[in-house]
C-alpha cells in the first residue's frame, strides 16, 4: 500500500510538473566566463529613412538619443516598473550589470523593481535565437549586446530586426552627435593576442614565426567563433596586409626563404580576388595558418594549457582576458608564458580586436528600458564595470576608459601589492591606445568583412584545415 | 412490386465505424496514428522547405542575389562546388566509418561481456553486470573528455600533458588521441550496454539443448558458435545495429570533442554561413535513418524463425572457465570496467577539487595545498579567485536551474514518452497484421533512427517561425524529447504484449471489465517490469541528451547543454560536478524504481 501511495505521490507530481513547465518560455543565462575589452570602431550605418517611414520601436529610438540620462531613466522607470526584462547577449556580463542598473533607476524613484534574465548562446546561436524572436509582433527580448559585425550586418541590420541607439552622453563624449554616428554602437573591443608558453627554448619574435613549419598554434576554430574568420578577413585589407609585409621583411634572410615561395604563389589569387598589392603576404599567412592552427573549443582550454608548465613550446591566439582567472600552483602560473607583442623588438601583428556592439530589437517590448540600459552600459563607469573590473576590456566611451583606468589600475594589474615590483608581467595591460597601434592589434571592420565574406572567405573554406586526428 | 429491399450501404458503414471505435485499440491506433504522421512529417517537410529557401546573409543570397524566395541553388552548390568534398563527402564517409565503427565495438564488447555473464561461470557477475551499464548512464562525450584528460600530451597533440604523459611519460600516438579511433571507441563504449542487455537477453533465455546436441555430434566448438548460437543471437544483433548506428550518426559532442568531422559537426560549422546547405546535410542523415528502417523491415520479412528462443528451457548451460580461469576473466572486466565506468567518476570527483582545470599539481607534489573546495562552495562571484565569474556549484543558480529544467523535461517526456508509446505498443499488438498497426509503430519509430542533430534541426526549423515560436522553450524541448523517446516504449509494450495469451484479456471482456479497469489490473500489472523500462529509458536518455536539444534552447536551459558549455569553456570543475549531479540522480531514480516495482536497467542479466 506504502508503494501504492509512493508511485502515485510520484505521478502526480511528475504530471504537475509536466503542465508547469508548458508554456513557460524561458530564462537562463549562463554567466561566462568572460572578457572584456572596449574600444572604438567606426562602421557603416545606413542612412537615416524619413521618420514617416520608422518603425515604433525607431521612432522611441530617435527621440531616445535626444535625451540625457535622468529624462531617459524617467521613461524607462515607466515602462517597465515591476515588469521582467529579458536580453540576449554574447557575453554573460549582462547579467552582472542588470542589478546595477536596476540600483541606479532606484536611485531616481526608490519603488521601482525589475525582474531580469539574461540569456547567453554560443555557438552562434544568437542569430538564430534573435531571428526568431523577431517574427513576433512583441518580441521576447528587448535589448542585445553581440558580436561579429559581417552577420549583424547581413543577417540583423538589412533584415531590420535590430536598431541601433546611440546615446547622447556616448555622441558627446566621441566629439559627436547621434544623428552624425555612422556606424553601430560598440560597448567594448575585446582582444585576442597571442602569447606563448615560456618554459622551453622557443621565442616568438615576429608573427611569422606563428606560422611557421612545424608550429601548431592554439586557437578556437573559425567555423565556431566566426569573429575569428573575421580576423583573418581583415588580415587581406590593405593596411593590414603592408603590416604582415613589414613584418615579413623584418626576418632574417634564412626565415624569409622558408615563406617566399608560399607567398609568391598567392600572387595570382590575391589578384583574383581583387586584394591591394600586399594581399599575396595577408593569403600566405592565412593559408599557412588554416593550415597548421589546432582547433580548440574555447579560449578556457588553451588558456588552461598554456599556463601549465608541462606545454613547453605552445602559443595560441586568445583573449587576453583569460589570465584574470587562473590561480597559482606548483605547474599552474601566469609567469608560464609570454605575450609575445610586450617581447622587445617584435614584429608585426599582436593580435586582433572585435567589438561587442549593442542594439535595441525592433519589436522590443521595453525599448525605453532597453535605450537607458544601453546609456547605462555606454556612458557611466559603474554601468561599464561589470567589463571594466578585469583586464583587456576598452570602452568606446572614452571618459568611461579613463574613469575605468583611474578605478581598476589594469596598466598596474600585474604588479604586487607594494606597487613596485613585477609580479606578473603579462597581467600589466598596456591598454588600448597602445594595442592598436604599437600591438598592431587587427581591428574588425563589419563593413570589409561583409564585403569579403563570399571571396576571401570562400577561398579560405578551401583551404585544408590542420587536423590533430 | 419491382422494388427490392437492397442492403442500407450508408447502415452497413455506420455499423462497421461502429465496431472499428468499440475496440479501444483501434481509437488508439487512429489517433495516435495521426499525432505520430503529424509529428514526424511536419518537422521533415520544414526542413525540406528550408533546403530550398534563401537566408539572408548566407551562401544562396550571395549566390542568387536575392535575400528571400525559393532556389536551388543549395543544392548545386553543395553537390557540385569545389567544396564539395570538404562539405559533404568526407563528412558522410566518416560518418558511416564512425556509425559502423560504433556498431562493430559495441556489439563486440556488449555482446562478450553478455556472453561472459550470462553463459560462463565467471565470478563477480553482478557486479560486473551492473557497473556496465555505467558509460550509458553518462553523457556520451564525458567519456571523450576523459579520453583527452587520459592520453592528450605535450608532444603529439600539442597541449597540456594528460595523466599518461605527465604521471609515466608515456606519449600515445596520434590516431589512439584524436579523429575517427577514440569517436568509435567512446561512442562504441557508451552503446555497448545497449548490445549487452539485448544480447544477453537472448543468452540468458537460450535453450542449450541446441548447443548440446551439436556438441555430442562432435561439432568443433568454433562451428557451433558461428552455426548455432550467433544465428540465434542475430536478432539482438540487428536491432542493436538498428538502435546503435543512428544514435552513432547523430552524435555531435563526440566527433567534436575528438576532432573529427561528421555530418553533424559539419551542420553546425556550416549553419552559419551556409544555412541551407547545413539543411540538406540534416536531410542525407535523415535519408539513412528510414533506409535503416526498411532495412529492418525486410530483415523482419526475410528473418527465418528461431523459434527454439522459447525462454523455457531452464537447461542452460555454463561454461566452465576453470577455478583459476573465472577469476582471471572476471579481473580483465574488472579491470576493464573500471576505466570505463568507476575512473571517469573518480575523475571527474577529483576535477572539481583541482586549483585550475586540468592542473593534476597535486599528483606530482602530494601537497595538499594544490587541492581546493572553491569549485564546490564559493558562494560569490565578485572577486577574482580563478572560478571566471562562476559561483561554486552548490551556490551556482545557473547550474541548479538547469537541473530543475532537465528534472521537468526528462519527466515529462518519459511519462508523454512512456505513455504513449505502451499505447501504441499494446494497440499493435492487438493488431499485429493490421496495415495502419504496423504503419502507426513505424511512424513512431521513424524518429528514433534519425540522428538526433538532424531531428532537433528539423524542430528547430519548425518551431522557429511567426506561427508557432517555440524556439528554447520546455515546451519545445518536451515536444521533440516525447516524439522522439516513444520508440523505447512502443518497442518494448510490444515485445512484451505479444507475450500475452490474448485470452487473459478475452476473460475480463467475457466479465464485461471496462478497457480502463483490464489495463490497469490485469495487462499492465502482468508486464509491468517491461512497461516500467519503457518509462525508464527514456527518462534516463533524456537527462543526458545534448545531440537532440543542442540547437532548441540556449546553454543554461538545461543540464546537458550547460555541461556541454562548461566543458567547452574548459571548466572542468563545473562540468564533472554536473555529471556527478547526473550519475546520482540516475541512480537514485533507478534504485527507486528497482524498489517499488522490481524492474531494473540491466534487468537481472547478471542474475
Amino acid at each position: 500500500m506504502k508503494k501504492r501511495l509512493l508511485a502515485l505521490t510520484l505521478s502526480l507530481a511528475m504530471i504537475v510538473g509536466i503542465f508547469a513547465g508548458c508554456g513557460k518560455k524561458d530564462p537562463d543565462p549562463t554567466p561566462t566566463p568572460d572578457n572584456s575589452p572596449v574600444g572604438n570602431q567606426e562602421t557603416q550605418k545606413p542612412e537615416n529613412p524619413p521618420v514617416e517611414n520608422l518603425t515604433a520601436v525607431q521612432q522611441i529610438i530617435k527621440e531616445a538619443e535626444g535625451m540625457t540620462w535622468e529624462e531617459l531613466a524617467q521613461k524607462a522607470i515607466e515602462e517597465s516598473k515591476g515588469k521582467t526584462f529579458y536580453g540576449v547577449g554574447n557575453s554573460s556580463r549582462g547579467k552582472s550589470a542588470l542589478p546595477l542598473f536596476i540600483e541606479a533607476l532606484q536611485a531616481i524613484d526608490s519603488s521601482y523593481t525589475l525582474e531580469y534574465e539574461w540569456q547567453q548562446p554560443k555557438n552562434n546561436k544568437i542569430f538564430d535565437q534573435l531571428t526568431a524572436d523577431g517574427l513576433k509582433d512583441t518580441g521576447t527580448f528587448a535589448m542585445t549586446l553581440i558580436q561579429d559585425g559581417n552577420q549583424i550586418e547581413s543577417k540583423m541590420v538589412q533584415t531590420g530586426v535590430l536598431d541601433t541607439f546611440i546615446p547622447k552622453a556616448w555622441a558627446e563624449a566621441n566629439g559627436t552627435t547621434a544623428d552624425a554616428v555612422t556606424g553601430y554602437l560598440p560597448l567594448q573591443t575585446l582582444n585576442k593576442v597571442f602569447m606563448y608558453n615560456n618554459q622551453g627554448s622557443k621565442t616568438y619574435t615576429n608573427c611569422w614565426d606563428f606560422v611557421a613549419e612545424g608550429e601548431h598554434g592554439l586557437f578556437m576554430d573559425i567555423d565556431s567563433e566566426i569573429v575569428g574568420k573575421n580576423f583573418l578577413y581583415m588580415l587581406t585589407r590593405e593596411d593590414y596586409a603592408t603590416w604582415l609585409k613589414e613584418a615579413f621583411e623584418a626576418l632574417p634572410a634564412d626565415k624569409q626563404s622558408q615563406f617566399k615561395t608560399t607567398i609568391d604563389a598567392m600572387a595570382s589569387d590575391a589578384a583574383d580576388l581583387g586584394l591591394g598589392e600586399n594581399g599575396k603576404y595577408a593569403l600566405a599567412w592565412i593559408k599557412l595558418w588554416v593550415e597548421s592552427y589546432n582547433a580548440q573549443t574555447d579560449d578556457g582550454p588553451i588558456c588552461n594549457t598554456l599556463v601549465d608548465k608541462s606545454a613547453t613550446d605552445q602559443f595560441g591566439l586568445l583573449v587576453y582576458s583569460k589570465l584574470r582567472s587562473v590561480e597559482e600552483s606548483s605547474s599552474v602560473s601566469v609567469n608560464n608564458i609570454n605575450v609575445a607583442a610586450y617581447n622587445e623588438g617584435y614584429q608585426g601583428i599582436g593580435g586582433y580586436g572585435y567589438c561587442h556592439y549593442l542594439f535595441v530589437t525592433d519589436n522590443s517590448p521595453l525599448p525605453w528600458t532597453a535605450c537607458a540600459f544601453i546609456y547605462y552600459m555606454t556612458c557611466t563607469v559603474d554601468g561599464f564595470s561589470a567589463w571594466g573590473k578585469d583586464m583587456g576590456g576598452y570602452s568606446a566611451n572614452p571618459t568611461v576608459a579613463e574613469g575605468t583606468e583611474a578605478k581598476y589600475g589594469h596598466s598596474k594589474g600585474g604588479m604586487s601589492e607594494d606597487g613596485t615590483t613585477v609580479e606578473f608581467e603579462c597581467k600589466n595591460d598596456r591598454g588600448y591606445q597602445w594595442w592598436t597601434t604599437d600591438g598592431k592589434l587587427v581591428l574588425e571592420d563589419p563593413e570589409y568583412c561583409a564585403s569579403v565574406a563570399f571571396t576571401v572567405g570562400s577561398w579560405i573554406e578551401m583551404l585544408t584545415k590542420y587536423s590533430a586526428g | 412490386m419491382n422494388e427490392r429491399i437492397g442492403p442500407n450501404r450508408w447502415a452497413i458503414f455506420r455499423n462497421k465505424l461502429k465496431t472499428y471505435f468499440s475496440q479501444p485499440y483501434n481509437v488508439i491506433l487512429l489517433l495516435f496514428g495521426i499525432v505520430v504522421t503529424v509529428t514526424t512529417i511536419a518537422p521533415i517537410v520544414a526542413i525540406l522547405k528550408d533546403t530550398f529557401s534563401i537566408h539572408p546573409g548566407t551562401i544562396d543570397q550571395h549566390l542568387t542575389g536575392q535575400a528571400t524566395g525559393y532556389t536551388v541553388v543549395n543544392y548545386i552548390d553543395l553537390f557540385t562546388s569545389r567544396m564539395a568534398k570538404t562539405n559533404l563527402w568526407t563528412p558522410l564517409w566518416n560518418t558511416v566509418l564512425l556509425a559502423v565503427g560504433t556498431c562493430i565495438v559495441a556489439i563486440l564488447f556488449g555482446g562478450i561481456v553478455a556472453f561472459l555473464v550470462t553463459r560462463t561461470n565467471m565470478a563477480w557477475r553482478k557486479y560486473i553486470s551492473s557497473i556496465f551499464i555505467f558509460p550509458y548512464i553518462m553523457p556520451q562525450w564525458t567519456l571523450a573528455v576523459v579520453w583527452q584528460n587520459l592520453f592528450n600530451s605535450n608532444a603529439v597533440t600539442g597541449t597540456s600533458n594528460g595523466l599518461l604523459a605527465s604521471l609515466f611519460g608515456i606519449n600515445m600516438p596520434l590516431w589512439w588521441c584524436k579523429g575517427l579511433f577514440p569517436s568509435l571507441m567512446v561512442l562504441g563504449l557508451h552503446y555497448a550496454p545497449f548490445a549487452y542487455i539485448l544480447i544477453g537477453g537472448i543468452f540468458r533465455n537460450m535453450d542449450a539443448n541446441l548447443e548440446e546436441a551439436a556438441t555430442i555430434l562432435d561439432t568443433p566448438r568454433w562451428k557451433i558458435a558461428f552455426r548455432v548460437t550467433l544465428p540465434m543471437v542475430k536478432p539482438a544483433i540487428l536491432s542493436t545495429i538498428l538502435l546503435v548506428f543512428g544514435s552513432a550518426m547523430g552524435s555531435y559532442p563526440v566527433p567534436h570533442y575528438l576532432g573529427l568531422t561528421t555530418l553533424s559537426t559539419k551542420y553546425v560549422s556550416m549553419n552559419s554561413k551556409y544555412t541551407g546547405e547545413a539543411s540538406i546535410l540534416a536531410i542525407i542523415m535523415m535519408i539513412f535513418g528510414v533506409v535503416i528502417m526498411l532495412m529492418n523491415q525486410m530483415s523482419l520479412k526475410s528473418r527465418k524463425s528461431y523459434t527454439t528462443v522459447t525462454g523455457k528451457s531452464g537447461q542452460i548451460s555454463k561454461v566452465n572457465l576453470g577455478k583459476l580461469g573465472k577469476y582471471i576473466v572476471a579481473l580483465a572486466l574488472v579491470v576493464v570496467t573500471f576505466f570505463t565506468s568507476i575512473f571517469p567518476i573518480v575523475s571527474f570527483t577529483f576535477e572539481t577539487f583541482l586549483p585550475n582545470p586540468g592542473d593534476y599539481s597535486f599528483l606530482y607534489t602530494g601537497n595538499p595545498d594544490n587541492l581546493t573546495t572553491k569549485w564546490w562552495v564559493t558562494d560569490e562571484n565578485v572577486s577574482e579567485n580563478g572560478m571566471y565569474g562562476q559561483k561554486g556549484i552548490l551556490h551556482n543558480e545557473t547550474i541548479w536551474k538547469a537541473f530543475k529544467g532537465t528534472m521537468l523535461v526528462s519527466i515529462a517526456c518519459a511519462l508523454l514518452a512512456g505513455t504513449i508509446g505502451t499505447l501504441i505498443g499494446y494497440a499493435v499488438s492487438k493488431n499485429r497484421r493490421g496495415r495502419w498497426a504496423n504503419y502507426v509503430y513505424n511512424m513512431a519509430f521513424l524518429p528514433y533512427l534519425m540522428p538526433s542533430i538532424a531531428v532537433g534541426a528539423a524542430f528547430f526549423i519548425l518551431f522557429s517561425q511567426g506561427s508557432i515560436n517555440l524556439f528554447n522553450t520546455y515546451t519545445a524541448l518536451i515536444i521533440v524529447g516525447t516524439i522522439k523517446y516513444i520508440p523505447f516504449a512502443s518497442r518494448t509494450a510490444l515485445n512484451s504484449m505479444l507475450q500475452l495469451s490474448g485470452e487473459i484479456e478475452e476473460a475480463a471482456i467475457i466479465q464485461n471489465v471496462p478497457w480502463i479497469k483490464r489495463m490497469t489490473r490485469i495487462i499492465i500489472p502482468i508486464q509491468k517490469s517491461s512497461i516500467i523500462s519503457g518509462f525508464m529509458l527514456p527518462f534516463m536518455t533524456c537527462l543526458r541528451e545534448l545531440s537532440l536539444f543542442l540547437l532548441l534552447c540556449t546553454q543554461g536551459f538545461i543540464l546537458s547543454t550547460t555541461l556541454d558549455y562548461f566543458d567547452e569553456m574548459g571548466l572542468y570543475a563545473f562540468s564533472s560536478g554536473i555529471n556527478l549531479i547526473l550519475i546520482i540522480t540516475i541512480l537514485v531514480f533507478n534504485t527507486l524504481v528497482n524498489k517499488l516495482t522490481g524492474a531494473s536497467l540491466d534487468e537481472g542479466i547478471g542474475g
